[in-house]
């Protein structure tokens, strides 16, 4: 700095005696939204001349009398702007922010790098695009924005996950990808600890360049950074806020009552079994959806101060977030406290510490959710003749089918709460060495306190119900013999557990970098890092809590004489993980760029003869757009890129190669439970990594300055899946608790095919107008599975145990496995002369298809059951749209998936159960539908899995609509206020989509196998809100 | 250049650390997990035996499935349950269309075998030290292991044979079939050595005792037709004074009575532990009482179930009116809710499996007989493996066909007299039938009467469907066959 200053006064001195005709131009530098820019570049075009500006941002320069001299402005993060001088003396000028900068940073893993050094496909989404959107999580917010990131809700419920796939699933274990904030490692169910607002940028690594991280990196990365301050720039303290209502985007079309009877005397009356309705005019009775679905509340305030002084900057902020569900209103809220610094200063010269703390207080109730016995698996299924209440007290029972509930009752009665304390944080010492080296180090930590207390009153759902916990309508208890003879009452119960989780993780690289000459340049990163995360639980259940009241939840108030029936458990777990790291990059010219990497990491997780593994990436890129060939105005940029590499997933359960004494041995002496010992899992001392060896090449062109394409394609192999492939019983693996080895065996492929687009326009006309576009084509295929095992059974259909979904070689993971229908049996003349046999036909039902030939539909074995629809989409496509006229601005996000398929399994198939309405077009007799089959409660193959109960997932969904008003300044400023934007907006405001459950955009609950299985899940709410962003 | 030798100097020292922190490496990953104890080098106290026995127990909780199948597979009853694809093994074995893929089957070999190699994971390891009371941990142990393959005998015939040792993916796949002869010699051989170290009386409430082990003896030779040896090991039992029969067979089964006089060796059970579906291995509860619950019931004395394993019309016919066993054995529904004051009140549904209009009455779910939620699973009715009247009627027809009709007549009248019936006076091959018939009486729905059929020879005539050649024993399950490499011969005809 002192160099060039130096540098800039003997020019200027030299300038002044060439040039005699000189005049000073001053003026100050101003952002879009009127702040001062400190330090912008102001330079005459043409000449050396140039200067910065002031802390204040304002300038003086001594510019050349000739009329055509000309200013440009320049910062970093903002469109350079040239400016001819005319005949003024006072220019202020207005930088607007670059959306897409080939300077702008990208951190890569140990360090950054620049869009156009970058050799990996890497993605880069700005802060402001996530916290824009007012999504509660981050992982929703970023749906749609990131090609080959797909993000999938597994629950819609307030604090619910979401399943986040880079790339595509290539394993049937865990598929998330590594998830980096500021460095420090969070699972993808910790990210709710976040507040969406604090993000400044999130950077995907999705091709083998992730491999920095090695055996953690083969389902991508994900690099989060959170807001950090300026140097040298005034505190600014920004107010956000926001109030929004909730409320359920789409309900089913359930029958009612009149329907109901009709359509259930019928199915009766088919079976041969007497009516069960004498008068089906019982008008529209209950529609269940209308009781438990509710308009919620949501908020968030929002509060940060930023700003820094010459050696240090910081970023302060807290926010509180509050979100009821649109089922279960308080008793599914999720709500979050926050507070967060981000500090970093110059100790020395050399030295910086960068400090990151994070402190998050959450709570949330849960209701049950997406399965058999779920909270809206019961709404869907409930009679719509029963009523909410008998008489004033008692809710209806519904007795004629077991497992459906009153989902009233069942909201009513339960208490699920957790909490979940988090202080994160990060102490990092940057030195650097000399203008070559750069040593850091730092110590990070992961702490959570997780605490769950479930309260189960004595509560009567209804004869045979499995959820009772009273033996009678009298809530009174159920008597448990603890001794010979000795009977004690067993009230309501409390469960309570606290697991703390606590990740240490140090972290030491050098970077380095050294131009050789003026055309050459090496970097290097050269580091180690030594992790370890251990976890404690303790759990505990007590009962008969006073008054059946969840004021006395606590285990500390059971009143079970002498603590006969109170429980306890816990447990502990440990793993480490111990890595070097080198990478090296060299570059010709910044023209050709080569960089390669290669990672060791040592782990506990695996056995002794593989404990270690060395993972190596190399990738290139050839910027063609400074070849001196290269002559075509249009493309202003180009760049070309290949890399290869191989990573690792580690995610198996700790020991995994040991064979312990953790089967379960109880057995029952003098009627008390006795503990033994028994080996669980069987060993399996050669148990390592999954590998994931991926290929992408890709380009990079900007056209006109203003419009950027960024195209990938890559081939990601991953091979030796951990599997638990059935064993022999004769090695005893079956008893309870005990499983078979994991095994390293099977393959899986994905290949896909990403486009990303984005346009600006000008940013100094009054109508700005800017675009991303992304495009991801998946092709995910199952390549081998061990020797053997002809398939990994999944999910499950409907109740009984019919396996729906497959791992299986030459199909995409958890494809749907059923009969292939064609139609409905119209007539006994159609059954007879039918070509294929179908035992037990009768006309109505479903005809299947013969897939193998042999004559006759096999309702023994799977020969008849074939491919009959894939969870993942054939492409997904994100787009947003901004614009901006004066002060107003509107945005627009847009989320569409295309080509999956969903199991739509949440109906339960029993006589009395609700049903959609689309069997009201039932087939009646002869001629009546070709679609839907007869109702019956007779013996029916129409209810096996076929088809028939395989919807079309695809959806377009307007994710996010926004439509801001920033107040003029003028008035602003009469505030003492520097800004002010208030805005409407609104969430999943319309879907678009052929399927009938209530949300196409379901995930899998953590397990891909179970991806694209309908249970009734949680939908995600339609919300409109109204906010306010101030600036001070 | 002064500038690349500092950079020089630099990166050594950057080296030098990596090397230094990579010293620490090997130790840093080499961890235990924590609190846990490893397979390997366990046994080092007498109480890790016994810990390790507790753990060879429990697999006798899979008893649910030999209730069921020994009952469903006879004339006795039908599968019943929520529709015919729910347990759909047990439909077609109620068929007779039973093959190689049924995950009942699969079960019953799997727990069998998962509790050999419990046991043998003790025996392996007997001789390691010495402490008081081992004999008596090394008999429990070998009676089990007994018990155990006389399961796999009895459903499959020829089963591979693993003594002494555990298995891995490779010893799996070289064990053949072993003969049906060889393994009950070595169930016989580990019933003899449990049955001299054992003690009659047992101070802990389902242990075995030496009774059981010469009952089961006793019945293992029953089973090979070796009457001789049969009639001396039960003579045993009934001769050690141990045992007698209760006076009212109604409260055969209930909780509170167990460990009454007749309990030669029960399997144990506890309602003290919830249990949820995903895994009925791991209950500590009964699940046929549940399982065997009448569907959707509300009303008195039951609790609600699956309607699972209903008594045929044939069983119930098969009782002459006077017979205190039927009702005590069946449970007639409909009769029952019209005898109640409130009859019109009590419901009860039909399930779509099958409906007889009877229920198990022995092992069926009655109020203030449940368990922990969900109390479909978690029934702590003891299963009775041997009952002393079975003993008795073993002991009958192993002196009836060994030529010594008076002997059986005393058993055999025995067991009726308790019952208040008249006393049999036959003799030959009319009394080896009463002594059959008396089985059915006595021993129904307790899962025997298949076994009784294929042995005696009368499943032919007895079960619709049954192919003699065939049925008599259930085939293997094909993942088995061909996860052990494929070279074991499937049973004939299927």
């Amino acid at each position: 700095m002192k160099h060039k200053l130096t540098l800039f006064l003997f020019i200027y001195l030299l300038g002044s005696v060439c040039f005699a005709q000189t005049r000073v131009v001053s003026g100050t530098v101003l952002d879009e939204n009127g702040e001062t820019i400190p330090f912008a570049n102001v330079n005459v075009v043409g000449t050396i001349i140039g200067t910065t500006t002031d802390i204040n941002g304002k300038y003086s320069i001594t510019a050349p009398s000739d009329v055509s001299a000309a200013l440009k402005y320049s910062f970093i993060g903002f469109m350079p702007q040239e400016v001819p001088i005319e005949a003024r003396t006072t220019i202020d000028i207005t930088l607007f922010p670059s959306v897409e900068s080939l300077d702008e940073l990208v951190v890569v893993g140990y360090g950054s790098s620049t869009k156009k050094e970058l050799t990996g496909a890497t993605t880069k989404v700005l802060g402001d695009k996530i916290e824009r959107i007012n999504i509660p999580r981050i992982d929703q917010a970023l749906q749609g924005q990131v090609s080959g990131v797909s993000i999938n809700t597994n629950s819609g419920s307030p604090g619910g996950s979401s399943s986040i796939r880079i790339r595509g699933l290539s394993t049937f274990g865990d598929n998330d990808p590594l998830i980096l904030v500021d460095g420090i490692v969070y699972d993808s169910e910790g990210l709710n600890a976040l507040n969406p607002a604090d993000i400044e940028s999130i950077n995907v690594l999705k091709d083998a360049t992730a491999g920095i991280y090695g055996v953690r990196a083969a389902n991508g990365v994900i690099i989060i950074e959170t807001k950090k301050g300026v140097k040298n720039s005034k505190p600014i303290l920004s107010v956000d806020y926001y109030y929004g209502l909730q409320q359920p985007a789409n309900k089913l079309n359930l029958l009612n009552a009149t329907e109901y009877a009709v359509i259930k005397n019928e199915m009766f009356a088919n079976g041969g079994e007497n009516i069960a309705f004498n008068n089906t005019q019982i008008g529209e009775g209950t529609n269940w959806q209308d009781t438990i679905f509710q308009n919620a509340p949501m908020q968030n305030i929002n509060i940060n101060l930023t700003g820094g002084s010459k050696t240090s900057k910081y970023s302060i902020g807290g926010s509180f977030f509050t979100q009821d569900g649109i089922v279960g209103g308080p008793k599914a809220n999720f709500s979050r406290y926050n507070a967060r610094i981000n500090f970093s200063t110059d100790m020395t010269d050399k030295l910086t510490l960068n400090n990151v703390m994070l402190f998050t207080h959450e709570e949330r109730s849960t209701l049950p959710e997406n399965g058999i016995g779920s909270v809206l698996y019961n709404t869907i299924n409930a009679f719509p003749n029963a009523p909410v209440k008998t008489g004033d007290d008692n809710y209806s029972y519904m007795e004629e089918v077991s497992d459906i509930i009153n989902p009233v009752a069942q909201i009513e009665n339960t208490f699920n709460g957790s909490m979940v304390d988090k202080v994160v944080g990060k102490e990092e010492f940057v030195y650097k060495i000399n203008n070559n080296f750069t040593l850091t180090n730092r110590i990070s930590y992961n702490y959570a306190l997780v605490d769950v207390k479930s309260f189960s009153p004595l509560a009567w759902f209804g004869a045979g119900k499995a959820q009772n916990s009273a033996i009678n309508a009298n809530l009174d208890p159920s008597l448990v013999e603890i001794g010979d003879s000795v009977f004690i009452e067993r009230g309501a119960g409390v469960y309570e557990a606290r697991t703390s989780y606590l990740d240490l993780n140090y972290e030491g690289f050098f970077n380095y970098e050294q131009a050789i000459d003026e055309n050459q340049t090496i970097k290097a990163t050269l580091g180690t890092s030594v992790f370890k995360r251990r976890g404690e639980n303790l759990s505990g259940s007590a009962f008969n809590i006073p008054n059946n009241s969840v004021e006395y939840a606590d285990i500390s108030a059971n009143l079970a004489p002498g603590g006969f029936l109170n429980n306890t458990g816990s447990y502990e777990f440990e793993e480490r993980l111990f890595s070097t790291f080198l990478r090296a990059e060299y570059n010709y010219k910044y023209r050709y760029l080569f960089s390669a990497i290669i990672r060791r990491d040592g782990s506990s997780k695996f056995g002794p003869s593989s404990k270690y593994g060395f993972f190596p990436t190399a990738s290139a890129a050839w910027v063609l757009s400074d070849e001196g060939f290269f002559n075509f105005a249009p493309i202003t940029f180009a760049k070309i890129r290949a890399s290869y590499g191989v990573s690792g997933n580690d995610q198996i359960s700790n020991f995994a190669y040991r064979a312990l004494l953790n089967g379960e041995g109880v057995y029952v002496f003098n009627d008390v439970i006795v503990n033994g010992v028994a080996i669980g899992r069987s060993s399996n001392p050669d148990l390592k990594w999954e590998t994931t060896r991926q290929l992408n090449v890709g380009a990079d062109l900007n056209l006109y300055g203003s419009f950027d394409i960024t195209v990938n394609y890559f081939i990601k192999n991953t091979f030796d899946l951990l599997f638990q492939p059935d064993v022999s019983a004769l090695i005893g693996s079956y008893g309870p608790g005990g499983s078979p080895p994991i095994i390293n065996a099977g393959d899986v492929s994905n290949q896909g095919l990403e486009v990303e687009l984005s346009y600006n326009s000008d940013p100094k006309k009054p109508f700005v107008f800017g675009t991303n576009f992304n495009f991801t084509a998946l092709k995910n295929i199952v390549k081998s599975t061990p020797e053997g095992v002809d398939f990994l059974p999944g999910a499950s259909f409907s109740v009984g145990g019919n396996v729906a979904t497959r791992f299986e070689e030459g199909f995409a993971i958890g494809y749907f496995h059923g009969y292939e229908t064609n139609g409905v049996f119209q007539s006994q003349a159609a059954i007879d002369a039918a070509e294929v046999t179908q035992e037990g036909a009768k006309p109505g039902d479903l005809v299947f298809v013969d897939q193998d030939g042999d004559g006759i539909i096999n309702f023994n074995d799977n020969s008849d059951k074939t491919d009959i629809g894939s969870p993942i989409p054939d492409f997904t496509i994100g787009t947003v749209l901004n614009s901006s006229y004066r002060e107003f601005d509107l945005s627009i996000n847009l989320y569409a998936a295309i080509g999956q398929e969903i199991i739509r399994n949440y109906e339960r198939q029993q006589p009395y159960a609700n049903q959609l309405d689309y069997v009201i077009n039932r087939w009646v007799g002869e001629g009546t539908s070709t679609e839907n089959p007869m109702v019956t409660t007779g013996a029916t193959r129409s209810n096996e899995f076929s088809d028939f109960f395989v919807e079309d997932g695809s959806f377009l969904r307007i994710k996010n609509i926004q439509l801001g008003f920033t107040v003029p300044k003028k008035i602003s400023k009469k505030f003492k206020v520097q800004s002010v934007r208030v805005y409407l907006a609104s969430n999943n405001l319309y879907t678009l989509t052929r399927y009938q459950g209530f949300d196409p955009d379901i995930g899998s609950n953590g397990n891909a196998l179970s991806a694209g299985v309908d249970y009734g899940f949680y939908p995600q709410a339609r919300n409109f809100m109204a906010g306010i962003n101030l600036k001070f | 250049m002064v500038r690349l030798l500092s950079n020089t100097k630099t990166v050594f020292i950057a080296l030098l650390t990596l090397v230094f922190i990579g010293g620490c490496e090997k130790s840093f990953l080499d961890i235990d997990p924590p609190f846990t104890q490893d397979a390997e080098n366990y046994f080092s106290t007498a109480d890790d035996y016994e810990q390790a026995l507790i753990g060879a127990y429990d697999l006798l909780q899979a008893s649910y499935l030999t209730v069921w199948i020994g009952e469903i597979a006879s004339d006795n009853s039908i599968a019943g349950g929520e529709s015919v694809t729910d347990s759909k093994g047990l439909h077609e074995i109620d068929k007779m269309s039973h093959g190689g893929v049924n995950s009942e089957l699969q079960s019953v070999f799997r727990w069998n075998y998962a509790g050999i190699a419990r046991c043998n994971y003790l025996l392996e390891a007997k001789d390691d030290i010495e402490f008081d009371g081992k004999s008596s941990v090394v008999a429990q142990a070998k009676f089990l292991r007994a018990y155990y393959y006389f399961e796999l005998v009895k459903f499959f015939g020829d089963v591979p044979l693993i003594i002494d040792q555990r298995v891995g993916p490779d010893g799996a796949a070289a064990i053949g079939r072993t003969p049906k002869t060889e393994v009950y010699e070595q169930i016989e051989q580990d019933l003899l050595d449990a049955s001299a170290d054992l003690d009659w009386t047992v101070i802990v409430k389902g242990r075995v005792s030496k009774g059981a082990a010469l009952a089961l003896l006793g019945k293992v030779y029953l089973y090979q037709d070796k009457f001789s040896d049969a009639a001396t090991a039960l003579g045993q039992v009934i001769g050690s004074g141990n045992y007698s029969l209760i006076a009212n067979y109604n409260e055969l089964f209930s909780v509170a009575n167990e460990g009454h006089s007749e309990t030669v060796f029960d399997v144990e059970f506890s309602g003290l532990e919830g249990g949820s579906y995903s895994c009925l291995i791991c209950l500590e509860g009964n699940a046929a009482p549940g399982f065997h619950g009448i569907r959707q019931y509300n009303g008195p004395v039951y609790g609600d179930g699956n309607s699972y394993n209903l008594p045929t019309k044939d069983l119930y016919d098969f009782f002459s009116g006077a017979d205190i066993r039927r009702s005590a054995s069946l449970l007639d529904i409909d009769a029952f809710i019209d005898a109640q004051p409130n009859a019109a009140s009590i419901t009860y549904a039909e399930g779509g499996g099958g409906h007889t209009g009877y229920y198990n009455n022995k092992y069926i779910k009655r109020i203030g007989e449940v368990g922990l939620p969900d109390n479909d699973l978690t029934s702590p009715v003891n299963y009775r493996v041997i009952r002393y009247s079975d003993v008795l009627l073993m002991a009958a027809e192993a002196h009836n066909r060994n030529g010594d009709d008076g002997t059986a007549l005393t058993y055999l009248n025995e067991v009726r007299a308790r019952v208040s019936l008249s006393s049999v006076t036959s003799g030959g091959s009319s009394l080896t039938e009463d002594i059959w018939n008396e089985r059915r009486f006595e021993l129904s729905g307790e899962g025997f009467r298949f076994f009784d059929l294929v042995r005696t020879g009368q499943a032919v005539a007895k079960i619709d469907g049954f192919v003699a050649g065939k049925h008599e024993v259930f085939p293997i399950p094909q993942v088995e066959i061909d996860l052990a490499g494929g070279s074991w011969e499937q049973n004939p005809n299927y």
